[in-house]
């Protein structure tokens, strides 16, 4: 998992970054979200080196004179949003179809760092994803960390494992075509790790899973789909994170009771009126979710989600904070404390409001969406003028 | 796939038969006239066809001369009447879209096992018509289920034009485009033809054509069912799948005398059909389920308790297989969906036999009306009753102790029967029950314990 | 989710369930396997039937009386045979035709429509099988019909080992020749042969396996064939799915060659065969005794269904039970035992024929099936004679809650 961290590194001394490195930058604006619980009004950040370096009034005298000054003036700055879960629709290229059982394959591999649809998420508010196995796979693989935003993205650490009970890991032209083949797939390879009779690369993959080590992302919908992966979880001791759950309000005391989480999908307003109440719900019954589904819609989630009853902080919460702590990188993404990565948003107003327009992202110190106050904008990457995917 | 049944058909064939100059008294039974009280130990008098007495027992004397069927702890009631049926046929479904011309007479196969069932069942008089897959489908007839001909069961004819808004081949809008198109031309040609006529008599008056020539052209062969339609002498039986359908449907009923013969599925019109004149004909399957697109909960719907409620008069159908085939479960339906049991019943017998314009002949025990009762064990809404004995216009109709179909169905096949492939099933010999039943396994069938055979692809 | 711990609030998973005391009074109670009582009274508490008996049962001091004059009052239905409770495709997985391992139980979706409509007919517990389309599909649970986790849904696992004889488990399969050249589908069997030669060889190799290991050498674990060793040693029953004449007979044949204990599920032609079932002294699982004709999937088998069958099976003393089965025409379970009453077997018996008589067979009359002190109090108030056709379930008890009704 370590081996990719010299390619995060390359990426950190190409020369774009070089400057963001050589001065610091101290970030202004009406209303800094530090993260959901700590806000600061007409508040000062001050950025060093890709990162939170101080916040609000732990700014020293010394630093704020010599950094350059970056003033919103009246915007919101908030975290860059997180995305716990991906596969920015290349789902093709992130599900092995031959096989319905590869654990041990690495999305990391099949990330392009050059794909353009990197270069358009910071618009949408998104500087860290997530980009996973797709769902086709019973045990698709393991998930990438993804910095996007720069013209060459930065592809990171691995992240958990994803396996999908989904309908469409079990339809296509090869075994198992039934939940209770996926379901026995699973089960007879955790067991034969258990027993020490499984061995190889997807064993290891599944040791850590077991071990708590790996966090395990369960593509599931319906009412049988959660309850059998509640039951994986339970029987085999995973850190349990269900994609998709449309239905999670029916295993709603499971979650509770199993500390499982959830990544939803794109809320749309023609939706259940049980699935738009269900972030409120898991919210009241104290189960970690985030929001997830079309990155380009994330905001359009949230947005619906306290219309229908969902509070601002939580909502806001599960576009950053929650989705870092998925990754476990809550200790450096989806905040904007000290030591965190200086990834933000910066909006017109209020994100959750949709009449609140875009300003500006900035991705570990650099402005890469967006334009810096009193400047041009930054040129717009030429993927963004093509529109959206 | 199923064993055939040999001397099936044969059944109605064997049914005794007494010439109906004679007088039949059914005594001691219970009488359910339906249009009048309940008679226990009642007596029913049939002279020449007709019931002529029906009364207690104690006020009734018994002609020597008269056949008596014993009924003493049975149920009398008169034979079920069918308003509207597309089984017993061979092909229902034109395939011609337009056919107005056609009759059911020369479909109608008296051999069908849907007929036998339907006696057996104790249906005694059924309107039969073209299926619902045809524009315009033809003339119907009123049949009884029994006899060698349809000459023989035909009870009354030419009861109107069977008319259908079930699309096929193209959307449910064309499909009313088409129906209104072929009402139109059939308008247009009465108007040409009265036209014409006026003419011919324009001209004779003036004195262009001969005093003594008359008018000797005719309606059209093929289009006079339709011109009675549209000129209102004759009934429309119209086939409306859905609710979506209904507004046309209820447009047409305007222009038309029309019955609707409703789909399944037709919960949400039932407010507009509290407009109609006529009671409305009901799909054999009366119950449905329903999916709220919210909550994903069924709802298990009921059309007869709808209408029930809406006040919407019904009349009930019978289907040609399964247990909508039976009355008493298409009654139990209804019960048991919260409809009144004598509104149930009705909806068998007086409200079919009004609609059909028969209701001094059929539908109620009463004096005057035809000879036609059935004999049942008991209650007639219970599954352990059996039809023992039906009485058509006075005649014997069917007795369920010289069944033979029931006799095939309830007996025990030697141990040692080989089964006959599925392929050669004409090889099978034909004897219906030589087997003697080991005692006391099949001593006949107690506790009104016998088997009906339902159609195996009987009129089709 | 340890790190995410703190951000939980603590939930309350559903708070003890008072010991609160139901009785219900005044109705005719047909306790299942025992007389009916004319004016009974059930006496339920935390879930279980506390005391059943005639007028005289006492009544505890501070129950809730529920008068059920003129009502029926019998044990939930038990359907032994039920299609449903999974999503369409869950219950047959045709990545092999030979899966005893599989359980259905991992496919069951509690919010199943079939589910709903059973349990709002009388139905309080299920016998959920795999599916039809494979030779050996795996593993058979019971359940009750109402509730949201499959665990606490669960009356038994692992109750049967679902056999199919027939064309069904063949009816897709190609033989090597057009079409698509990867598809799953290219396999054995494709005939009747081939499905009882399927049958054959997961038995021969179980049971080669289990001689085996008694000797020296332990065969490699296999978990498919532990199911069909257990069937060999006699600890599960098979489940054979065989409709026509010949399927019954070969699933009896297959059966006695291996020694194993089989129900014949399906069992459309078992009044031509009445002799050997009898001989087999197998239990016969009549679907649908309505239906005059075999519709689904297996219509094809050339089944024949008769009215006649149950009473047949009554007089001839085979034991059977009533279930609805594959067949796609089947009404609700209720109606079914109706049908048999209607065709000659005693009323007593058509209901035993749900409920008691499927517990035995399944192992669960310890919990329910009946109406006795101490059982779980799964039963239904009908508006009066549930034989009746006009007879509703007026309301359900599953562990003494009465379930939602549907009308």
């Amino acid at each position: 998992m370590r081996r990719y961290l010299p390619l995060a590194l390359a990426a950190a001394v190409s020369p774009f970054c070089a400057r963001a490195a050589a001065q610091d930058v101290l970030l202004q604006a009406r209303r800094i979200v530090v993260a959901p619980d700590a806000v600061l009004d007409d508040g000062r950040v001050l950025l060093r080196q890709g990162k939170v370096a101080y916040v609000g009034t732990e700014v020293p005298a010394e630093a704020r004179a010599r950094a350059r000054r970056v003033d919103y003036g009246p915007a919101f700055v908030v975290p860059g949003f997180v995305l716990a879960q991906t596969t920015l629709g290349h789902d093709a290229d992130l599900a092995e179809r031959a096989l319905p059982f590869t654990p041990d394959l690495r999305a990391a591999e099949a990330a392009d760092p050059w794909q353009e649809d990197l270069l358009e998420l910071p618009r949408h508010g998104v500087t860290a994803l997530a980009l996973a196995p797709a769902s086709g796979n019973v045990a698709g693989g393991i998930a990438a960390l993804v910095k996007s935003g720069r013209e060459r993205a930065v592809v990171g650490d691995d992240l958990y494992l994803t396996l999908s009970l989904a309908r469409n890991a079990r339809q296509a032209e090869r075994p198992p075509t039934s939940l209770m083949g996926a379901v026995d797939l699973l089960r007879s390879a955790f067991d034969g790790v258990r027993t020490g009779i499984g061995q190889g690369p997807d064993a290891a993959v599944l040791r850590q899973a077991m071990q708590g080590t790996r966090g395990v992302f369960v593509y599931a919908d319906n009412f049988a789909e959660l309850n059998a992966a509640l039951d994986l979880g339970r029987d085999f001791g995973l850190r349990l994170v269900l994609v998709g759950a449309a239905h999670a309000e029916k295993v709603l005391p499971r979650l509770v009771q199993q500390q499982a989480a959830v990544v939803l999908g794109t809320l749309r307003p023609e939706l259940r009126r049980a699935e738009l109440e269900l972030p409120a719900r898991l919210a009241v019954a104290g189960v970690p979710f985030c929001f997830g589904g079309d990155p380009e819609l994330l905001r359009q989630s949230a947005a619906l989600a306290v219309q229908y009853g969902l509070d601002r902080r939580s909502a806001l919460q599960a576009l950053t904070r929650v989705p870092a702590a998925l990754l476990d990188r809550d200790g450096t993404l989806g905040a904007l404390r000290q030591g965190h990565a200086a990834d933000f948003v910066v909006f017109t107003g209020d994100p959750l409001d949709l009449s609140s327009a875009h300003v500006a992202t900035w991705v570990d110190g650099v402005l890469v969406a967006g334009s810096e106050p009193g400047a041009a904008p930054v040129a717009e990457p030429p993927a963004a003028a093509a529109g959206v995917r | 796939m199923n064993r055939p049944l040999p001397l099936a058909a044969a059944a109605l064939l064997l049914a005794a038969s007494v010439p109906s100059q004679d007088v039949l008294a059914v005594k001691g039974g219970q009488v359910v006239t339906v249009s009048g009280p309940t008679i226990d130990d009642g007596v029913v008098l049939i002279e020449n066809g007709r019931i002529t007495k029906v009364a207690k027992a104690a006020d009734v004397e018994i002609p020597w001369t008269a056949k008596v069927i014993d009924a003493t702890g049975k149920v009398v009631m008169p034979t079920w009447v069918v308003a509207h049926s597309q089984a017993g046929q061979r092909g229902f479904n034109e395939n011609m879209q337009n056919v107005p011309w056609l009759s059911v007479a020369d479909a109608i196969d008296p051999a069908a096992i849907w007929f036998e069932d339907a006696l057996r069942n104790g249906i005694g008089t059924i309107h039969v018509l073209p299926g619902n897959q045809t524009l315009l489908g033809g003339a119907g007839m009123v049949v009884r289920p029994y006899g060698r001909t349809v000459e023989d069961m035909a009870v009354a004819g030419n009861t109107g034009v069977k008319l259908s808004l079930l699309a096929t081949g193209g959307g449910r809008l064309q499909q009313i485009r088409r129906l209104r198109r072929a009402i139109e031309d059939v308008r247009e040609y009465v108007a040409d033809f009265d036209r014409r006529k006026a003419e011919f008599e324009q001209e004779q008056a003036a004195g262009a054509i001969a005093a003594d020539k008359t008018w000797d052209e005719q309606i059209d062969r093929t289009k006079r069912n339709a011109v009675d339609l549209v000129q209102k002498k004759a009934r429309g039986w119209l086939y409306v799948p859905s609710a979506a359908e209904l507004d046309e449907a209820l447009r047409l009923s305007q222009q038309l005398d029309l019955v609707l013969v409703l789909g399944r599925n037709i919960d949400e019109g039932v407010p507009l059909l509290t407009k109609l004149a006529q009671p409305v004909v009901l799909d054999a399957e009366l119950e449905y389920f329903e999916t709220d697109d919210e909550t994903q909960k069924e709802r298990k719907l009921c059309t007869a308790k709808l209408l029930a409620d809406a006040g919407v008069p019904f009349v009930l159908s019978i289907g040609d297989g399964g247990p909508t085939a039976y009355p008493w479960w298409q009654l139990g339906t209804c019960v048991r969906n919260g409809v009144d049991r004598q509104k149930a019943i009705e909806a068998l017998t007086t409200v079919p036999a009004k609609l059909l314009g028969l209701a001094d002949q059929v539908g109620a025990i009463a004096e005057g009306k035809l000879g036609n009762l059935q004999i049942l064990t008991g209650d007639p809404l219970q599954a352990t009753t059996w039809v023992e004995t039906v009485v058509l216009e006075g005649a014997v109709a069917y007795e369920r102790s010289k069944d033979p179909r029931l006799k095939l169905l309830f007996v025990e096949p030697k141990p040692a029967e080989p089964k006959p492939a599925g392929g050669d099933k004409a090889a099978e010999p034909p004897a219906p029950a030589p087997t003697p039943a080991p005692a006391p396994a099949s001593t006949g069938t107690p506790d009104g314990g016998t088997g009906d055979g339902k159609p195996q692809d009987g009129g089709r | 989710m340890s790190r995410l711990a703190s951000v939980l609030v603590p939930f309350a998973l559903g708070t003890a369930l008072a010991a609160q005391t139901t009785v219900f009074t005044g109705a005719r109670i047909l306790p299942g396997g025992a007389p009916p009582i004319a004016d009974g009274v059930l006496v339920v508490t935390g879930g279980r039937i506390a005391a059943v008996g005639d007028a005289a049962t006492p009544v505890p001091d501070g129950a809730a009386i529920v008068d059920c004059r003129g009502r029926t009052i019998t044990p939930g239905l038990i359907d032994a045979s039920f299609r449903g409770g999974a999503a369409a495709g869950d219950l047959n997985e045709q990545g092999d035709e030979v899966t005893p391992h599989l359980r259905a139980l991992d496919s069951l979706d509690p919010d199943d429509p079939a589910l709903a409509r059973a349990r709002a007919a009388g139905v309080t517990a299920v016998h959920l099988m795999p599916g039809t389309r494979n030779v050996i599909g795996g593993l058979g649970c019971v359940v009750k019909t109402a509730g949201t986790d499959p665990a606490a849904m669960l009356v038994k696992a692992d109750v049967s080992l679902r056999i199919v004889m027939g064309s069904e488990p063949s009816a897709e399969n190609r033989a090597i020749r057009g079409g698509r050249v990867d598809s799953i589908y290219y396999r054995r069997p494709t005939t009747r042969m081939g499905v009882v030669w399927e049958t054959r060889r997961a038995f021969h190799e179980a049971k080669q396996a289990l001689e085996l290991s008694l000797g020296a050498t332990p065969a490699p674990p296999d978990r498919g064939r532990e199911v069909l060793q257990r069937v060999l040693r006699g600890d599960l029953t098979a489940y054979t799915t065989a409709r026509s004449e010949q399927d019954i007979r070969t699933a009896l044949r297959i059966a006695a060659e291996f020694g194993y204990r089989t129900v014949i599920d399906e069992a459309q032609d078992a009044w031509v065969v009445a002799d050997e079932l009898l001989a087999a002294q197998v239990t016969v699982l009549l679907g649908a005794p309505s239906a005059a004709q075999v519709q689904g999937s297996a219509g094809r088998d050339g089944a024949d269904p008769r009215y006649a069958t149950a009473k047949l099976l009554a007089d001839r003393g085979i034991p059977f039970v009533i279930t609805t089965g594959t067949n796609t025409a089947a009404l609700e379970l209720v109606r079914e035992a109706m049908f048999a009453a209607r065709n000659g077997v005693a009323p007593a018996q058509a209901i035993d024929a749900v409920t008691i008589a499927p517990a035995r067979l399944l192992g669960i009359a310890d919990r329910t099936g009946s109406l006795a002190a101490g059982k779980d109090a799964d039963f239904v108030v009908w508006s009066h004679d549930p034989l009746d056709p006009a007879a509703v379930a007026e309301s359900v008890h599953i562990d003494g809650k009465p379930v939602p009704a549907s009308r």
